[in-house]
């Protein structure tokens, strides 16, 4: 017999009591805890999506956040485009790059989307699957393999397709044809994600569309349908979401030949003019080039270097996601301040529904008073009740937690993008119980006082 | 053992002061079983409440055990209470949801301690007095006998040297009461306790070595 026993067999007796102010703990820790989760997971989930992309080379003429979020986040529309000399450049080593040492350089046109759920369709190279890498490691594949479109195959196209279209916006006489989309080129690689939720395989068709299904203006492109030849393993990071398609394909939809090169209105000329200005292969327009400096310090040698070029800016992955990530802080920031409420209101319901039956407990006080308690043992008796209700729903919350993340993950994945783990119990998840225990202990104080100042020997009879 | 002079307990009712319970002078020997009779009023109960420790006289000295009761502070007391004197109230006052072998392991808890000793010591003295079969009752389920005997077993627990009795066979018949309060008083006996018991009637007070009788403890009014 210890005085927890007398605790627990207290709340035992008021069960349906003990049973409301459980429930209120746990609501109130499990919402804390949830918002907890979220941020933290969030926060991991943005960081952790950066592995790989140590610098974003995009336009000008969009901010930073914006390329970052466009070419690593696949949030937004493309901001702008760049030539593909720009790459060039940069993966020659020559005029650009060569004091940042960039491991690899490589070339992003996006645009198009696939499904209702609007998965990103990306044309890049194959060096996307030899190059690339996440934690020193390239992207691994669940199922099937790699596509094959090389640097070479994109110098070529660029170059053929820039002499076909040269030739037709300047009226040739003679008109070279217009490079073909090889079978080879009609291939996808498509993320985790995308595979999980339109229950896409290895042989599974993806065409390239605009706009949403059903709407105005929707078009999908038939010529283009690629085959899935590879599954992504998941990453927890946007590329679970993207369907990879080379970047040859991407050059040659039917109807992007008005944007497949980047032409500038030469000064003294009208706009319209540019349509009749033959092209250069160098002009074929890329929305972004990932390139990955050796170094901690490449991204910003690079950033300076490309403050020399009119045409083209690196982003600083690194730099501009925390800032980012510092302005929704603020709102998790709020939204833990409202939890907390919660947890002290929850608190108040321990004073309350304990204090509540102080009147009642008078004479089973008084008994234990005369049989030799102290003030201090009814105090810890009350104190223990008020922590061990708030440490069990606390613990109870923590759980509930995790089971509704458990629960709604791939819901939440579905439309965030964000994979929450559920099995991640963190440090801070004790604490938290921990916390939640002394606030209890704290809340059953008021009612251990009154109860501890029961007068004895007027409690001791039943009528009293 | 016990050892009252000029002892007074009063209380106030708004200007009025009425005086509870007056003693000039009372000496109980160790191992002495005494009987405390008086009319209703003459503040019976409250000298039972002031040797437990739980009223504080207003005035005199008490002492039990060579303690002066008033010189101790409060949780002084209680711990005093809980390691030296074992109490059976006319009620009974068992805890309605511990069994019967908790509410005796209870008095332990505040006493002397409830460990592995004083639950083989509980299962004995239930066992003495015929609850083996019951020791894991609530007291809901008990007869008032049986009640009777687990506070008499709680009473005794912490083989206290000083047992008070208020008004014990208040309400059952008198032949089981008396079957329970010969039980204590041997059981008593045997461990050299001294038994105060308070009762208004006289049958049970001749089951005492001594009776005394509250009014003549009384200063004289001149």
């Amino acid at each position: 017999m210890r005085l927890t026993s007398i605790s627990l067999r207290n709340l035992r007796i008021r069960l349906v009591s003990t049973v409301l102010t459980l429930i209120s703990i746990m609501v109130a820790t499990g919402l804390y805890a949830a918002i907890k989760l979220m941020a933290a997971q969030t926060q991991k989930r943005y960081e952790g999506s950066l592995e790989g992309y140590r610098s974003v080379i995009g336009p000008k003429d969009a901010s930073e956040l914006e390329l970052v979020l466009g070419t690593v986040f696949n949030i937004g529309k493309s901001p702008g485009l760049i030539r593909l000399q720009v790459y060039e450049d940069l993966r020659s080593g020559k005029a650009l790059g060569r004091r940042a040492q960039l491991l690899y350089t490589i070339p992003q046109a996006r645009g198009d989307e696939f499904s209702r759920f609007q998965f990103p369709v990306v044309g890049t190279t194959d060096e996307m699957w030899n190059k690339f890498t996440r934690g020193d490691q390239p992207l691994q594949f669940t199922a099937g393999g790699p596509w094959r479109f090389g640097h070479d195959d994109l110098l070529a196209l660029a170059s053929s397709f820039a002499e076909y279209l040269s030739a037709k916006r300047t009226g040739a006489a003679q008109m070279p044809l217009r490079p073909p989309l090889l079978p080879a080129w009609r291939k996808a690689v498509i993320g985790a994600r995308v595979a999980r939720q339109l229950d896409l395989g290895i042989g599974g068709k993806v065409t390239p569309s605009h706009g949403k299904p059903g709407e105005f203006g929707f078009h999908e492109h038939e010529e283009a349908a690629c085959e899935v030849v590879g599954v992504l393993a998941p990453t927890n990071s946007p590329i679970d979401s993207t369907i990879y398609i080379p970047l040859g394909t991407f050059v040659l939809l039917a109807d992007h030949e008005e944007n497949v090169f980047k032409v500038d209105v030469p000064q003294g000329k009208n706009p319209d003019d540019v349509k009749h200005l033959p092209v250069k292969a160098g002009d074929l327009a890329l929305t972004a080039v990932i390139a990955y400096p050796k170094d901690h310090l490449g991204p910003r040698i690079l950033r300076i270097e490309m403050g020399s070029r009119p045409e083209a800016q690196a982003a600083w992955p690194q730099d501009v996601i925390p800032k980012f990530l510092k302005t929704i802080g603020s709102v998790a920031d709020w939204l833990e301040y409202l939890a907390v409420m919660v947890l002290l209101v929850a608190g108040l319901l321990i004073t309350v529904a304990i204090y509540n039956t102080m009147n009642e407990r008078r004479r089973e006080i008084a008994i234990m008073r005369s049989l030799g308690a102290r003030k201090g043992q009814i105090c810890a008796i009350i104190v223990g009740e008020a922590a061990i209700l708030s440490l069990v729903g606390a613990f109870a919350g923590v759980v509930l937690c995790h089971l509704l993340v458990l629960l709604l993950r791939t819901t939440v994945e579905d439309l965030t993008g964000v994979y929450l783990d559920w099995a991640a119990f963190t440090r801070g998840e004790v604490y938290l119980v921990i916390a939640v225990g002394l606030l209890g202990a704290i809340a059953g104080l008021l009612p251990a006082l009154k109860g501890s100042f029961t007068q004895v020997a007027d409690n001791l009879s039943p009528s009293s | 053992m016990i050892r009252l002079r000029e002892v007074q307990k009063s209380y106030r009712q708004g200007e009025r002061t009425t005086v509870a319970c007056e003693v000039t002078s009372l000496d109980i020997a160790a191992g002495e079983h005494v009987a405390l009779i008086g009319r209703s009023g003459t503040g019976k109960t409250t000298l039972l409440h002031m040797l437990a420790g739980i009223l504080r006289p207003d005035q005199g000295t008490l002492s039990i055990l060579g303690q002066d009761l008033s010189t101790l502070s409060e949780s002084d007391c209680d711990r005093f209470r809980g390691q030296h004197i074992g109490m059976v109230y006319q009620t009974f006052n068992l805890l309605q949801p511990f069994t019967a072998l908790e509410n005796v392991l209870l008095g332990a808890l505040f006493g002397r301690g409830a460990g592995a000793d004083a639950e083989e010591r509980a299962l004995h003295l239930l066992a003495q007095v015929g609850l083996e079969d019951r020791m894991h009752h609530l007291p809901s389920q008990l007869s008032v006998g049986q009640v009777q005997r687990v506070a008499v077993c709680r009473a005794l627990i912490n083989n206290p040297e000083l047992v008070l009795m208020d008004e014990p066979l208040g309400n059952q018949d008198k032949a089981t009461g008396g079957q329970v309060l010969d039980l204590l008083l041997q059981l008593a006996r045997n461990n050299k306790q001294t038994v105060v018991m308070v009762t208004h009637d006289p049958e049970s007070a001749t089951r005492m070595q001594r009776t005394v009788d509250l009014a003549t403890l009384r200063r004289v009014s001149s």
